[in-house]
């Protein structure tokens, strides 16, 4: 591989840094390039943007708990108790 | 005629200035509102925050007490809390910190405590020519769904777990609470440079750790 071209390892840094910011247009180039010629870092990019995907469905359906556990009496006395005795020291 | 006119502008004037107040006093209820006693949130969230942690800790004793440490820090950090989101959803990233937290304090096995340990996992899967010595594998599944399945979420919590202390709270803040790179920036004090190299790392391992604690173990049993 020529040195102006990115490796993998070059690739999947740069293609995680895509998630959070625009990169270059050059930058972008090379990644292109290089994703037409390499299987693992196609699928390391479909997999990091999966996790991304599941991480935000997690986050927007994290209402969708066991409704029948409670807190118990006693352990909600406790928490009071501790929250205000704490709330005085603040 | 004079009269009725004048009476039907003074009921104008005065039903508009009612309407301020009113405005200004439910302004001022919805600001105290997103910013409550904290006694109050245990009536409030005690409940949700509960069945979260035991969702994913499945010990009624330690999620009672991630709970309770869960309002505890709420209640320190109070003050930081700016009311963007709203108070469950800031309750409740802190409770999947403390989740986290708890999880590497209980693992069995070798927690990255390092960050320079991490970057040399990180580095472990490329060759010196920057080619991928463990190879990313097929993943068979859908991830619209998978989210659904409590031990897939377990996986992921514990592979969360095995990270650095700072590097899931990086990975969490961005991917599963969105917050933007100035925002984490902002929070955890560091540059934009290293918060993209952190997450970068983070990302890295945790889809490897998935690869390896999930998606082979579920090809197996496919078959």
């Amino acid at each position: 591989m020529t040195h102006w071209m990115f490796d993998c390892k070059e690739v999947s840094r740069r293609v995680s840094e895509s998630m959070d910011h625009n990169l270059p247009l050059y930058q972008r180039m090379l990644i292109q390039v290089h994703l037409m010629m390499c299987r693992c870092c196609v699928r390391f990019r479909r997999q990091v943007m999966m996790l991304r995907e599941i991480c935000r469905s997690y986050r927007l359906h994290e209402n969708c708990t066991d409704m029948t556990a409670n807190l118990s009496p006693d352990a909600r006395e406790r928490i009071l108790r501790v929250l205000k005795l704490a709330s005085e020291n603040f | 005629m004079v009269n009725a006119r004048y009476l039907f502008f003074l009921n104008l004037f005065i039903s508009s200035v009612i309407g301020v107040r009113m405005t200004q006093i439910a302004a001022k209820n919805s600001a105290s509102g997103s910013k409550p006693d904290p006694e109050t949130w245990v009536d409030q969230y005690g409940d949700y925050l509960y069945r979260f942690a035991l969702m994913r800790i499945k010990d009624q004793a330690v999620a009672e007490d991630l709970v309770q440490e869960t309002f505890l820090a709420a209640l320190r950090g109070r003050d930081n809390f700016k009311g963007r989101s709203g108070v469950k959803t800031w309750l409740s990233s802190i409770l999947k910190h403390k989740i986290v937290d708890y999880l590497r304090k209980k693992s069995r096995e070798t927690v990255i405590t390092d960050i320079d340990m991490i970057t040399e996992t990180v580095d472990g899967f490329f060759h010196n020519n920057g080619s991928w010595k463990i190879q990313p594998k097929k993943w068979d599944t859908d991830p619209s769904k998978i989210y659904e399945q409590r031990e897939f979420m377990d996986t992921l919590f514990n592979c969360l777990a095995k990270l650095p202390d700072r590097l899931s709270k990086v990975f969490m803040l961005r991917e599963m609470e969105g917050h933007s790179t100035k925002e984490i920036c902002n929070a955890l004090q560091i540059s934009s440079t290293n918060s993209w190299v952190m997450i970068y790392r983070a990302r890295v391992f945790l889809r490897h750790c998935l690869e390896h604690s999930w998606f082979d173990k579920t090809k197996v049993e496919n078959r």
